[in-house]
């Protein structure tokens, strides 16, 4: 497809959402204490590098929406659910960091395992 | 500022070169471009005509289309529609609730929507609870109420310190918060797009929604100063 | 992958520093970058993961040293060659074309 400027407007209005319409089953619902998996492939991934082995809680659904991880690779939606999961700043950085902040994460189902 | 001790990597990218004077003469509003010989053409700048060159050449894109893009983010999309979102929410309680359930649908009411807005979030600070939002593996922001971002807020230094070191963050950015407040910080790591909604500033009440959204800074919207 | 862009929490990367008023594109060529995303992006058929992942592919000292439209044109360059749209050669003679002609 060819974009042309006349159809720039309703391209940038509709925009390209990464959600997809199947019914997938979460394996972590809201209030579950979780454990980041280990999980450092050399392919991409949004898994930040410092929240792996971190221990939070889920506080939200966000639903069903494709996997980056396949996904960038021409492997498929691999379509599962994300979660904002909280974290304190002192289970992420340590002793040093403040006891009261919280940090979070948008964290694919793959990333999580039950802790 | 520059930190002999560090690498300074803040000034676009570049280690501790100087503003250069595009940047200058935009800063004392100076319209006139500068001139063609002024200056030799960068190396991205030659590689970015070439590409957009050759894939014209070959029917691929349309430069037309490209003029488009960088009008509607340089003067339409912006800022100023998350403030009318912001003020709204302040002025109309019932608007507000329907932000925090569904804030996609809020913020398309006010005609906002699209390109990395698709699935948005509204995080609200209150006396108790400051949010932050960064983006540390790249640069993932939202466009329909913010328009693009700044170079620091996709730069190394944010993206490292935002989320292990948010109130020395916030400090360069002159905002204090005591330790009884939670800081928050949300690292957009998928495709949810966040907005702070800032505490409204005593001594409004009597202001209009117009007024108010006046008030809105984009850096409020991001977390890094109250207003 | 655990690049150099995977950088959250790292140290010593020095002052933020932001600009005031800062324009949306400093010069001219990142406007014409960002349009190119756009453009690109509807044609190619690449997905948005698949243009980050390239991004995280720069050489490491390079990511940290380079503009961030400069990040945009070494991932357009990377997944339009690998997909065979344009070739390498082609765009260095452009460049020297182009070069040239700055002259």
């Amino acid at each position: 497809m060819l974009l042309t400027a006349d159809i720039v407007p309703v391209v940038l209005a509709t925009g390209a959402t990464a959600r997809v319409n199947k019914r997938v089953a979460p394996r972590f619902r809201v209030g579950d204490r979780v454990r980041v998996r280990n999980h450092n492939p050399l392919t991409h991934t949004r898994l930040p590098g410092y929240l792996r082995g971190k221990r939070g809680i889920v506080e939200t659904d966000y639903g069903v929406f494709a996997f980056p991880d396949t996904h960038a690779h021409g492997l498929g939606d691999k379509a599962q659910h994300c979660y904002s999961v909280r974290f304190t700043a002192r289970e992420v950085w340590g002793a040093t960091a403040s006891e009261r902040d919280t940090l979070r994460v948008d964290v694919f189902d793959d990333y999580l395992d039950l802790d | 500022m520059y930190f002999p001790n560090e690498i300074n990597l803040s000034r676009d990218g570049h280690r501790g070169k100087p503003v250069n004077p595009v940047q200058i003469l935009e800063k004392r509003g100076n319209s006139m471009p500068v001139p063609h010989n002024a200056k030799p053409e960068s190396e991205p700048a030659l590689r970015v005509r070439a590409l957009e060159a050759i894939l014209a050449e070959k029917g691929l894109i349309d430069s037309k289309a490209l003029d488009a893009l960088v009008d509607t983010y340089e003067h339409k999309i912006g800022p100023r529609n998350g403030a009318k979102v912001v003020a709204r929410a302040w002025a109309d309680p019932a608007y507000k609730q329907r932000l925090m359930t569904d804030a996609t649908a809020a913020i398309k009411e006010l005609g906002f929507s699209g390109l990395q807005g698709e699935d948005m979030v509204v995080v609200e600070n209150t006396p108790e609870v400051h949010n932050l939002v960064v983006c540390t593996l790249c640069s993932c922001y939202p466009w329909p109420t913010l328009g693009l971002p700044p170079n620091w807020y996709k730069s190394a230094p944010y993206r490292a310190r935002a989320v292990s070191d948010p109130r020395s963050v916030l400090k360069e950015f002159g905002t204090e918060l005591p330790d009884t407040v939670e800081v928050r910080i949300w690292d957009t790591t998928a495709e949810l797009r966040y907005l702070v909604l800032p505490e409204r500033p005593s001594g409004t009440e009597n202001l209009s929604e117009e007024q108010l959204a006046e008030l809105v800074t984009r850096d409020s919207m991001i977390g890094v100063t109250k207003i | 992958m655990h690049g150099i862009h995977d950088i959250g929490g790292m140290h010593g990367i020095g002052p933020i520093a932001p600009e005031e008023n800062e324009p949306v594109f400093h010069e001219e060529w990142e406007g014409r970058a960002f349009g190119l995303f756009g453009a690109t992006y509807v044609f190619a058929g690449y997905t948005v993961d698949e243009f980050r992942h390239a991004i995280e592919h720069i050489e490491p000292a390079h990511y940290l040293e380079s503009s961030y439209y400069e990040h945009w044109l070494f991932a357009f360059e990377a997944l339009l060659i690998k997909r065979g749209i344009v070739t390498r050669e082609e765009l260095d003679a452009r460049v020297a074309l182009l070069r040239k002609e700055a002259e």
